[in-house]
């Protein structure tokens, strides 16, 4: 299964959802869609609906009502997939962990492959984290990037 | 003497059974005669295949002449005393338009309507009467039922199943009478029979709604008799007599000289009234009240067939005029026009009644078209859709009783509670417009026949652009849900489920062998029609020659029946070979990650926390092409087609 | 038997075609709006890809449609190929539409429902313009017959060139290309989410992106038909469409689906009919 293996580290195609950020992440993550870093470069491409993702890409702290939604998401993308927590609220719950709200950080509701910190996270950083991801993938499936 | 047993079986033994079943008021004593008569019927219209083709037959023995011409008198009275107790004035001024001049023709003219023979029995004929007594009996034995359920479900006092199957069986027999019949005078008298047994059967329900809905179809059926009662009095006067009564001189040119337009154009109308071609599609809709065997009956094999049946019978006696081509272009408008209608529909059995109203403007567009590939597509198309269209109206009503609605928006859970019939009626649909089924074809052969009509080609292609939208917006609603694995099949009546196989095996049948079955019968129905040699089938395969002499090689056109069915079949059954899915693998729909349950979740929870129930339901652009935003103008220009059309036929112009 | 292996060779050889230029038109796009873009082979990574997911479906007659979309492409493209009759053509072409159409009918989802309405609305533009198109070849080659089309040795595109802008015109409608990417939309462009595709995923996604391929290059077949003698020159016209639809998409917005009706019919017909009453005139058939 060589070439699917390849194409799978070729073309991840990535959701993003924002749980409850302060939108700085998010205008981070949009901006890798700009000429400046054009991550279609690497076959990435924003689907924007999970059945076509491969690579969730979360946002923000987990709040008690995205939560549900946020397993939900996860649930409907198709294996293998990858998730990818962006920013520190994703991480941990950030400047937000205290909230009345608030449950924490992305991976108190589904498993994280990749911690892209930084508030916000540099487009850099995001991009870097999606390459980190497709690595672990790579070695997962014990081939070579 | 195997004729005279043939063409009583053919004509009066529905009528017998008919008043056996009116008088006999057990059910399954009912049921069996009708059932038996069904069987009586099938084997005798498969009989006269076997036959030498054509036959001409006068029956001896009474003075038939009379008989019929007595009927005739009696049903005409009867219009007008229903016509003054109705109170409805129209249904009273076209009967007298019809016994008057009649009368006047008769009595004041001293007229005698023999002709020898009376019944001129051709494969065209043949192939109506197998149309009818096949699939108007299998309707018949759906009724048995169906009146049952019918009657229960309204909580009827006293029963009126045996006066519906009495109407209903009668039917079968005038309409076998009216494509036997040559003499048109007796033509006429089956018409009216027809008529009749089609205004009882609408007004059956007896409400308010299916009393003027019948009276309407009485009007407008009897202005059509009217028509019909100018045309044979305009042809007996001025085309020698009696002679000229007979269908075959008339078509043939029997008569020594050119018959002039007139009524021709009489006729035709005549026939368009009883198709519910526009303007006079509001008849047919109307019908939609009775139950829906009478639908069944009325759109598949009986009543609207006899109309395009006389259009396609006189085709050779207008080719080449104006006539033909504004004969095309009324037909091919109300192709046009009725399925633009039907996307607005949200009643199945009006989407059902606007496909037929357009495709009987398809055939009747074919006729007028009238080059031997046109007229092939007209019969062929009348056979296809006799059989879809039973089929579906038998579906409609039998899931009218499974769900009690007959909205296309009620219709979205259906396979849950009927898998069987939801199938059923998915063939029908995918019959009525996908290849490799036969509607398709015809349609096929009338597109490309229709190159020598300009415009009608321009309707043509707008319209079957627009049918394919109704279509698929109801067969879509019908399978979004489908039900899960291991689920129990519903059990249907014997009577439901027969006729509806039965149906569905023939489309199956009729579809594959449609090139043998054209080749071996209906290429001889076509040259009844128009006297030309032209090969159309080959093998298994569809194709339009070039030139009668030509071959596959120098085809204008080709059809490939088999391989298409092979690509269809694939379709069905690859998916359950490879990448064939199990159960655990569906997932619940995408909605925004709201949704609340599992495969089959249709809830999510709205911004204030509440449940909220997903409602889906289908573009249906009322306002565009709702019925009071067309119909005026498509009534408007209907009219005006109608009355260039008997403009160009007061003179023999080509 | 030559004919045959003719047919096999197009059904192997389509997609390969039809992925290269569904690469081209991603790098196209991408150089237009001053990126660098991906690599030519990305559709095949994205279609490897989605065939090594999971299968995961929301309904089990979605297949059914979803192969009928795939097999009623290739009949069509075979008929192509073979020179069969272009109306039956432009009828398999229309029910492969219809298959699709279907297959985003069969689910509860408010997307794909909402996408497989447009998709209705979109076979409604241009089904009557490709319908036109057959009827004006006939007029202009007393023939239905592809192959006669290439017995002819005045290039089609001389007496038709009304018939073939329209048909430039619904390209635009057929590939989903902006103004008229309406029920869905391709790269990272979304409507509804994804319309019509919103529910298709994994390997039933990968047979939909096929499927697309082949339908390229049965368009694009059909554009070149346009200058069958010699076929390059068709090929090349063909090509300089494709291209000019990818600087369409990039500079137009997307219109309403109402919009889109009203103006391919008006334009369609308008183009089509003008069209067939000069082949008429010129036969003297009117
Ligand atoms: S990490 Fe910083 S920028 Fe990102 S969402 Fe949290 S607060 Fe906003």
């Amino acid at each position: 299964m060589g070439i699917i293996h390849t194409s799978r580290i070729k073309s991840p195609w990535i959701m993003h959802f924002d749980n409850s950020s302060c939108n700085g992440c998010d205008i981070e993550v949009l901006a890798c869609l700009t000429p400046l870093y054009d991550i279609e470069r690497f076959g990435i491409v924003n689907m924007g609906n999970p059945k076509h993702a491969d690579v969730l890409v979360v946002t923000g702290a987990v709040n008690r009502r995205t939560a549900r939604v946020l397993k939900n998401l996860y649930d409907q993308i198709p294996d293998p997939k990858m998730v990818v927590a962006v920013g520190t609220c994703a991480c941990s719950g950030g400047v937000f962990h205290n909230c009345y709200n608030i449950l924490g950080g992305v991976d108190k509701v589904i498993p994280v492959d990749v911690y892209v910190p930084g508030c916000a996270a540099r487009p850099e950083a995001i991009i870097d984290g999606v390459v980190l991801a497709l690595q672990k993938l790579a070695k997962l499936q014990g081939v070579a990037i | 003497m195997q004729l005279d047993w043939m063409m009583a079986v053919a004509i009066l033994l529905p009528l017998i059974s008919g008043i056996l079943v009116y008088i006999i008021r057990q059910y399954h004593i009912r049921g069996l005669i009708v059932v038996l008569t069904a069987i009586a019927l099938i084997i005798n219209s498969i009989l006269f295949v076997k036959q030498g083709l054509p036959i001409e037959y006068t029956p001896e023995g009474y003075n038939w002449g009379l008989v019929i011409t007595v009927l005739d008198y009696v049903i005409l009275l009867f219009y007008i005393y229903a016509g003054l107790s109705l109170r409805n004035w129209l249904v009273l001024i076209f009967a007298l338009t019809q016994i008057i001049p009649l009368a006047y023709w008769e009595f004041g003219m001293g007229a005698h309507a023999e002709v020898e023979p009376a019944f001129f029995i051709d494969h065209l004929a043949v192939v109506m009467t197998l149309i009818i007594s096949i699939i108007g009996s299998l309707i018949c034995v759906y009724a048995i039922r169906y009146m049952y359920d019918h009657e229960h479900h309204l909580h009827l006092e006293n029963s009126r199943q045996s006066r519906f199957l009495f109407w209903l069986v009668m039917f079968l027999g005038a309409m076998n009478g009216l494509v036997f019949a040559n003499n048109i005078y007796w033509l006429y008298f089956f018409w009216e029979v027809t008529t009749l047994c089609c205004f009882e059967l609408i007004a059956h329900d007896l409400t308010t709604e299916a009393i003027n809905n019948a009276a309407r179809a009485l009007w407008m059926n009897s202005l059509g008799g009217t028509a019909f009662v100018l045309a044979i009095i305009y042809l007996y006067m001025n085309h020698g007599g009696a002679e000229a009564l007979s269908m075959q001189n008339i078509i043939s040119g029997g008569l020594g000289q050119a018959v002039a337009l007139l009524p021709i154009a009489l006729l035709c109308f005549t026939g368009f009234t009883k198709a519910a071609q526009m303007p006079f599609q509001s008849w047919l809709l109307g019908a939609m009240v009775a139950p829906t065997p009478v639908s069944a009956l009325l759109h598949s094999s009986t009543m609207v067939k006899a109309g395009v049946y006389l259009v396609v019978r006189l085709a050779p006696a207008f080719a080449g005029s104006y006539l033909s081509i504004m004969v095309a272009l009324a037909g091919a408008f109300t192709f046009f026009g009725a399925s633009a209608l039907a996307i607005s529909q949200t009643n199945a059995k009006r989407v059902l009644a606007y496909s037929t109203i357009a495709n009987l403007g398809l055939i009747i567009a074919c006729a007028g078209i009238n080059t031997p590939l046109s007229i092939a597509a007209a019969i062929l198309l009348i056979i296809f859709h006799a059989i879809s269209k039973g089929l579906l109206f038998m579906c409609a009503g039998t899931i009218d009783h499974i769900i009690w609605s007959r909205d296309i928006e009620d219709m979205e859970g259906l396979a849950e509670k009927a898998p069987v019939v939801t199938f059923i009626t998915a063939v029908g649909i995918l019959s009525m417009f996908m290849p490799p089924f036969g509607m398709l074809l015809g349609k096929w052969m009338a597109l490309e026949a229709v190159y020598i009509v300009p415009l009608a080609a321009i309707l043509f292609v707008l319209a079957s652009a627009v049918t394919i939208v109704f279509w698929a917006k109801w067969l879509g609603r019908l399978l979004q849900v489908l039900p899960r694995l291991g689920k129990k099949w519903e059990k249907l009546s014997l009577s439901y489920s027969v006729p509806l196989w039965v149906l569905v095996i023939g489309i199956f049948v009729v579809g594959i062998g449609v090139a043998p079955i054209y080749q071996k019968f209906v290429h001889f129905a076509v040259t009844n029609v128009i006297a030309a040699e032209e090969v159309f089938a080959q093998g298994w395969n569809i194709v339009i020659p070039g030139s009668a002499a030509a071959s596959a090689a120098q085809a204008v056109g080709a059809y490939p029946v088999w391989p298409l069915f092979l690509v269809l079949a694939a379709a069905l059954f690859v998916p359950f070979i490879c990448l064939a899915l199990k159960p655990g693998e569906l997932r619940p729909v995408y909605m925004c990650g709201e949704q609340v349950g599992g495969t089959d979740a249709d809830e999510w929870i709205t911004a204030g926390e509440q449940k909220a129930k997903l409602q889906l339901g289908g573009y249906y652009f009322q306002s565009v092409l709702g019925e009071a935003a067309l119909n005026p103008w498509v009534n408007t220009i209907a009219i005006a087609l109608l009355v260039i059309l008997f403009g160009v036929s007061l003179g023999r112009w080509s | 038997m030559n004919q045959w292996l003719l047919a096999i060779i197009a059904v192997v050889v389509a997609p390969f075609i039809g992925g290269i230029l569904a690469g081209i038109d991603r790098k196209i796009s991408a150089r237009l709006q001053g990126r660098w873009g991906p690599p030519i082979v990305q559709p095949f990574y994205d279609f490897f890809k989605l065939l090594g997911k999971s299968k995961i479906a929301v309904s089990r007659v979605q297949l059914v449609w979803l192969y009928g979309y795939l097999f009623f492409m290739i009949t069509s493209l075979v008929l192509l190929v073979l020179q069969q009759d272009i109306l039956l053509l432009v009828f398999m072409l229309g029910f492969a539409g219809i298959c699709f159409v279907l297959a985003g009918f069969s689910c509860k989802s408010p997307y794909s429902h909402f996408g497989a309405n447009r998709e209705l609305l979109q076979m409604l533009s241009y089904e009557p313009v490709l319908l036109l198109m057959a009827l004006a070849i006939y007029a202009q080659n007393g023939s239905f017959m592809i192959s006669e089309i290439f017995k002819n040795n005045t290039p089609l595109i001389v007496p038709l060139w009304p018939i073939f802008i329209a048909l430039i015109y619904v390209l635009t409608i057929k590939l989903r290309k902006s103004p008229f990417d309406i029920s869905t939309s391709h790269h990272a462009h979304q409507e509804l989410v994804k319309g019509i595709m919103t529910e298709f995923s994994g390997p039933y996604y990968a047979l939909v992106l096929l499927t697309e391929w082949y339908e390229i290059v049965l368009l694009l077949g059909l554009v070149s038909l346009f200058w069958a003698n010699p076929l390059w020159v068709g090929i090349i016209i063909a090509l300089a469409a494709f291209v000019l639809e990818m600087f369409i998409d990039n500079i137009a917005a997307r219109m309403t689906a109402g919009w889109m009706v009203k103006v391919s019919w008006a334009v369609g017909l308008i183009l089509g009919v003008l069209n067939l009453a000069y082949l008429y005139l010129k036969k003297g058939v009117l």
